[in-house]
């Protein structure tokens, strides 16, 4: 096929609906720059609820050998099996609880080590090692407001060394999370609902200025596709400008907001860093910028050419 | 080389059919007139040979395939054997002559060389080999034409359909633009014209089918135009 029609169709296609395409451009980008937010702040709480649980749980840490809490139920040191087996009793028979999940010593040492600082885990004799972090359960409930109950029930049973319940803290700042992540997406609806229509009217008028050319490439057998390659192609640029434009503002966002301003604030939350950067970019579930960008370009302009060029 | 076979267009809405049981048999290298009044169905039964439309009953042949169930991605291979001419040239303004030819070959995927070949060649033929690098608004209605036939043989199609070829232009030049198509169709390619041109017609006596209110009325080789209007 010879492509240098396409090419210069594409140029001149390019240059005399230049407004338009700004305006497809600039929509795309905020559109996609606030999906992209979305996504993050979506990883944020997901990150944050694996490291310190949701608003619906709390961690019943359970003793270790020599507990910091000084507990009489810590008394017998490390917590047995059939002390165990007694919390979990307690844990089951409440209607409270929805579901609980033990979390060995290891698992819950791994967390902790992306949050504590990192000195405390280095050196010869470390302030924190594997056999001080105690095990736990972590208790997810029915309610975030009703856990009195299981909490009554499980503290003052041997074994139990402390009962952490963040749920008040928590909630605010999922609640924050959960409201930020909804209003860019639906800002981010909106706005890529505008671009949607501002695609669509752009290949209106790209094949309204075409049509002579349009009718006499379908008279002479040129191939459909062949016809529609400088709509699609068209849609295709500004799609990739939008998608790089919303890439370099998210990645700002990264870098200024959360790396160099609020992960050196806010230590007690683990942040997420750049990998969740490319997730939001490249992802597949929710799908990524550069996915969503190409396809809300070029998926309308396949069904709209087939209506206004149809062979 | 075309086909028709009680073929029968109906546009929608009230009315009679444009084309009513329509049967007819084109041979290959033949030159057809198609005459009859306004409404007489010639510019639909053209559209049907270009698949620009399908029929409401019948069956349309071209080169021996039937056209009307065709693939819809198959269309554009039967549109590079059929060529077309219309009363209003269809040029495009912003291309020179040698560019609207070339265009033609372009967006079938023609390569470069073949289309530095053939193009000169074909405006040779046509005649305006002096004025390739002219644009169209720099012709006269005549040359127009010729450029618009050269495009539509260009690829050296089977069937050349021209509608109305000589309807924008005086006698004279519609003269010259016949002995062109004339010329195209001694080189073997079928050639159907419809026209309101009883001065061509008469002149240049081919196989007359004239089309009355969608039906076949006559048929009649070397005929006359044969009716006022």
């Amino acid at each position: 096929m010879q492509l240098r029609y396409v090419f210069s169709e594409l140029r001149t296609g390019l240059r005399r609906n230049l407004t338009m395409h700004l305006a497809v451009i600039l929509t795309l980008f905020v559109s996609l720059t606030l999906a992209g937010c979305g996504i993050l702040l979506q990883r944020q709480a997901d990150k944050t609820s694996e490291t310190l649980g949701s608003e619906l749980q709390i961690l019943v840490n359970l003793c270790t050998v020599d507990d910091p809490s000084g507990a009489p139920q810590c008394a017998g040191g490390e917590v047995t099996d059939q002390q165990r087996e007694r919390i979990e009793e307690e844990i089951e028979a409440s209607p409270e609880v929805a579901s609980y999940e033990y979390q060995t010593k290891e698992e819950g040492y791994e967390k902790a080590q992306e949050i504590l600082p990192e000195e405390v885990f280095e050196g010869s004799d470390p302030v924190v090692t594997v056999d001080d972090w105690p095990s736990a359960y972590w208790v997810t409930l029915e309610q975030p407001d009703e856990a009195d109950g299981v909490i009554s029930a499980v503290e003052g049973l041997d074994g139990v060394s402390s009962i952490k319940d963040q749920r008040e803290a928590l909630g605010q700042i999922f609640g924050i999370m959960t409201a930020l992540k909804y209003g860019s997406w639906i800002g981010s609806g909106f706005l890529l609902l505008a671009a949607l229509l501002l695609v669509a009217n752009t290949i209106r008028l790209a094949a309204m200025a075409r049509r002579r050319e349009i009718g006499i490439m379908r008279l002479v057998g040129a191939s459909t596709l062949y016809i529609a390659l400088p709509f699609l192609l068209e849609a295709l640029v500004t799609a990739i400008v939008g998608v790089a434009l919303a890439s370099g503002a998210l990645a700002a966002f990264q870098y200024f907001a959360i790396e160099t301003g609020m992960a050196e604030v806010v230590t007690f939350l683990p942040w997420i860093d750049w990998s969740d950067y490319l997730q939001a970019i490249f992802g597949l579930v929710p799908p990524g910028i550069a996915l969503l960008g190409p396809a809300l370009t070029v998926i309308p302009t396949l069904l709209l050419t087939r209506k206004y060029i149809k062979v | 080389m075309i086909r028709f076979e009680k073929v029968t267009k109906k546009y929608p809405g009230p009315g009679n059919p444009a084309l009513d049981q329509v049967t007819l048999d084109i041979d290959k290298g033949e030159f057809v007139y198609l005459v009859g009044t306004s409404g007489s169905g010639k510019s639909t039964a053209l559209r049907l040979v270009l698949r620009e439309l399908r029929p409401t009953a019948g069956r349309v042949y071209v080169a021996g395939k039937e056209i009307n169930r065709m693939a819809g991605w198959k269309v554009p291979r039967l549109r590079r054997q059929v060529g077309t001419v219309f009363q209003d040239f269809r040029l495009l303004p912003n291309k020179t002559v040698a560019e609207n030819v070339a265009f033609a070959l372009q967006v079938i995927g023609k390569s470069k060389r073949e289309i530095t070949r053939t193009v000169p060649a074909t405006l040779e033929m046509v005649g305006l080999k002096d004025k390739s690098e002219r644009m169209p608004d720099e012709l006269s209605g005549g040359e127009q034409q010729r450029v618009a036939v050269a495009r539509a043989f260009v690829n050296r199609p089977m069937i050349l359909i021209a509608d109305e070829p000589t309807g924008n232009l005086d006698p004279s030049t519609s003269v010259g633009i016949m002995k062109l198509l004339e010329e195209i169709n001694e080189t073997g390619t079928t050639v159907v014209m419809a026209t309101h041109d009883h001065g061509i017609v008469d002149q240049f006596r081919k196989r007359v089918i004239e089309l009355e209110h969608g039906r076949v009325v006559r048929d009649e080789a070397a005929g006359s135009y044969g009716f006022q209007h």
